[in-house]
C-alpha cells in the first residue's frame, strides 16, 4: 500500500474529483494578499500551488505563502524551478520545506530568466525537471544526491507539469514517462481552453497511470486571451470562445462561464480532477466551480 | 572554429592610446576564414588607425596565433631575444622591436599566446564569442560547443543541448517551445529567433530512427568535467 503523506494525494487516490487551485505570491512582503487568496480558495480547492516566480519576475519566493497558507488550514503544493537553484539548493530547500510541514512539490524546469524583470540574471538549470523528479524521490526514500542517508526523510508527493498544447507532442509525452519513470505521481498541465486540447491529451496518455489535472484559467478578457495566444506556448482559443468575450456586456460573469464550461469539460473527459489558476480571480473559483456541477 | 567580432574602433583606440608604434599581427586561421582578422582586416586596421593618427610600425599575419611557437622553444630567452624571434619569424614584423605594444586581431587564444611570450602589452582588437559555425543562411554565427568536458553528441543526434539550449536541458524539451521556437525568441532581450535545440535533436533521431534514444533518463550533468564551467580549473593533463 503506497504512503500517503497529503490531503491532495489522498483526494488524488479516492474517487472524488480533485480540485487544486493556485495562489500568485506578492511582489513585496504583504502577507495580506497571500492570506485573502488563500481565504478565497481554501473552501473550494484541496490544495493550492504557490508559484516560483513565475516568468523569472522577481516577488516573493514560494516556501513563505506555503507556511502562510498552510497555517490558515489550506494545503500547499509547493512548486520548485531548475531556474534559479542549483543541486545544492533545490535539495536543501526541499528538506527545509518538509521540516516546515510541506507535503506536496511540483518539480518544474522554470522560464528563462531572459523572459522576465531581471533578464541580465545568470540561468541556473544545473538539473532538469525529470532529474529534479527523480532526486526528490530519492531524498523521500532516504538520500542525497551524494549518497548520504537521511534518517528523517521528507514525506513529500512529488508533481510535475505538462505543455499538452504544444507541436510536436511526442517529444512532450516521451519527457513525462520519463518524469513518471523518476518518481512523479501526479501531472497537473499547463492551461487548457481548447477542448481538443483535452482530447489530445487523454488520448496521448491513455496508457499512463499517473493522475492528471488539467489546468485551467479564466480568460478576463480579449486582450488577455489575444496575449495568451502570442505569447504561452500551446495555447489554443476556440473562436467561439473568443466571440464570447467580445460580445460579453460583463467580462467577470462571461470568465467564470467559461471557466465552468471548462471544468465540467474535464470532468467529462474523465479526468480525475482539475488545477484552477485564478490568475487573479480567486474570489470567483467558488462559483467556477459551482457552475461546472462537477461537484 | 572560435566565432569572433572586432571591437568599435572607439574602443580600441582609446586601448591604444598609451603607446606611441604599435605592432598588428593579424591570424590565418579562424579570424581569417570568417573575415574579422585575417590578412585583409589587418590592412584595413591599419589603415583606419594611421589615419586616426596611430603610429603602426610592423603589420603582420601569424599562420596560427594560437600557436605561434612551444612554450619550451622560448623558455629560456631574454625579453629582447623572444622579441626578436617573434619579429624573424613573422613577415612583416621586422620592426616589432620599435613597437611599444601589439594589437592583435587574434582571438582571445591567440592574443594570450602571445602575451604568454612578450612583455610588452598584447592587446585584444576582437570580442571572442564562441565555439561555433556560420550559419549557410544568412551572415550568422552559431554557437556548437561550450566544451563542457563530457561529449553527450552522441545520443543526442550531433546536436548539442548543452550549448543550443538555452536551459542547457539534458531531458527533452520544456514547456518553452513556441511552433519549434525556444521561448527566449520572445524576450526583449534577445535578438534573433532561436530554435528549440531539442526539437531539433527530436526531428534528427526521427529521421535516423532512433527517437528511443530520447527515453532514456540522461543523469545530471557532471560539472567536475567542465573546465569552464567549474571555474578553478587551468588547464588538464595531456
Amino acid at each position: 500500500m503506497k504512503e500517503v503523506y497529503s490531503n491532495f494525494m489522498r483526494s488524488l487516490l479516492s474517487s472524488e474529483f480533485t480540485i487544486s487551485g493556485e495562489i500568485d505570491p506578492p511582489k513585496d512582503a504583504n502577507r495580506t494578499a497571500v492570506e485573502e487568496q488563500v481565504r478565497h480558495l481554501k473552501e473550494h480547492v484541496v490544495a493550492a500551488n504557490v508559484t516560483d516566480n513565475p516568468i523569472g519576475d522577481v516577488i516573493m519566493n514560494t516556501l513563505a505563502p506555503c507556511v502562510i497558507m498552510q497555517e490558515l488550514g489550506l494545503e500547499a503544493i509547493y512548486q520548485a524551478t531548475c531556474r534559479d537553484r542549483n543541486r545544492i539548493a533545490l535539495q536543501s530547500d526541499i528538506i527545509g520545506a518538509a521540516a516546515l510541514g510541506i507535503k506536496n512539490v511540483l518539480a518544474l524546469t522554470g522560464d528563462h530568466p531572459k523572459m522576465g524583470n531581471h533578464p541580465q540574471a545568470k540561468p541556473v538549470f544545473d538539473l532538469d525537471s525529470v532529474l529534479l523528479t527523480q532526486v526528490l524521490r530519492r531524498l523521500r526514500e532516504g538520500e542525497n544526491m551524494a549518497g548520504e542517508k537521511l534518517e528523517h526523510p521528507p514525506k513529500i508527493h512529488i508533481g510535475v507539469g505538462l505543455s499538452p498544447g504544444v507541436e510536436p507532442l511526442e517529444p512532450e509525452i516521451i519527457k513525462l514517462e520519463k518524469k513518471i519513470e523518476a518518481g512523479a505521481e501526479f501531472v497537473q498541465t499547463q492551461c487548457i481552453y481548447d477542448e481538443k486540447v483535452l482530447e489530445r491529451l487523454k488520448e496521448a496518455t491513455s496508457h499512463l497511470d499517473v493522475p492528471i489535472l488539467p489546468g485551467i484559467a479564466p480568460l478576463r478578457s480579449v486582450g488577455m486571451a489575444k496575449f495568451m495566444l502570442a505569447n504561452v506556448p500551446g495555447i489554443s482559443i476556440p473562436e467561439e470562445m473568443m466571440k464570447k468575450l467580445e460580445s460579453s456586456s460583463n467580462l467577470t460573469e462571461t470568465a467564470i462561464d467559461i471557466a465552468a464550461e471548462l471544468i465540467s469539460a474535464v470532468k467529462d473527459y474523465g479526468f480525475p480532477g482539475v488545477h484552477i489558476m485564478p490568475v487573479g480571480m480567486d474570489k470567483y473559483v467558488g462559483e467556477m466551480i459551482a457552475r461546472s456541477g462537477v461537484r | 572554429m572560435i566565432i569572433t567580432r572586432q571591437k568599435p574602433m572607439k574602443e580600441i583606440l582609446e586601448m591604444l592610446s598609451p603607446y606611441r608604434g604599435v605592432a598588428l599581427l593579424g591570424c590565418g586561421g579562424c579570424v581569417a576564414f570568417y573575415q574579422t582578422g585575417g590578412a585583409k582586416q589587418t590592412k584595413e586596421m591599419a589603415e583606419k588607425l594611421r589615419e586616426a593618427g596611430v603610429s603602426v610600425v610592423a603589420l603582420g599575419i601569424a599562420n596560427r596565433q594560437c600557436y605561434l611557437c612551444e612554450e619550451r622553444e622560448v623558455a629560456g630567452l631574454s625579453d629582447a631575444e623572444r622579441i626578436r624571434k617573434v619579429a624573424r619569424e613573422l613577415e612583416g614584423f621586422s620592426e616589432l622591436e620599435n613597437a611599444e605594444a601589439v594589437l592583435s586581431l587574434a582571438c582571445g587564444v591567440g592574443v594570450q599566446n602571445l602575451a604568454n611570450i612578450l612583455d610588452i602589452p598584447v592587446l585584444p582588437a576582437q570580442n571572442t564569442l564562441f565555439m561555433g559555425r556560420r550559419r549557410v543562411e544568412g551572415d550568422f554565427d552559431l554557437e556548437q560547443c561550450v566544451g563542457c568536458g563530457d561529449c553527450i553528441l552522441a545520443f543526442t543526434g550531433g546536436i548539442c543541448p548543452v550549448t543550443r539550449c538555452a536551459k542547457s536541458l539534458m531531458n527533452g524539451p520544456c514547456g518553452g517551445v513556441f511552433n519549434g521556437m525556444c521561448e527566449v525568441s520572445k524576450s526583449r532581450v534577445v535578438e534573433h529567433a532561436v530554435p528549440c535545440a531539442w526539437i531539433e535533436i527530436y526531428n534528427k533521431l526521427k529521421k535516423q530512427g532512433r527517437v528511443d534514444e530520447l527515453r532514456r533518463i540522461r543523469p545530471p550533468k557532471d560539472f567536475t568535467k567542465a573546465a569552464n564551467m567549474r571555474k578553478v580549473a587551468w588547464g588538464v593533463q595531456k
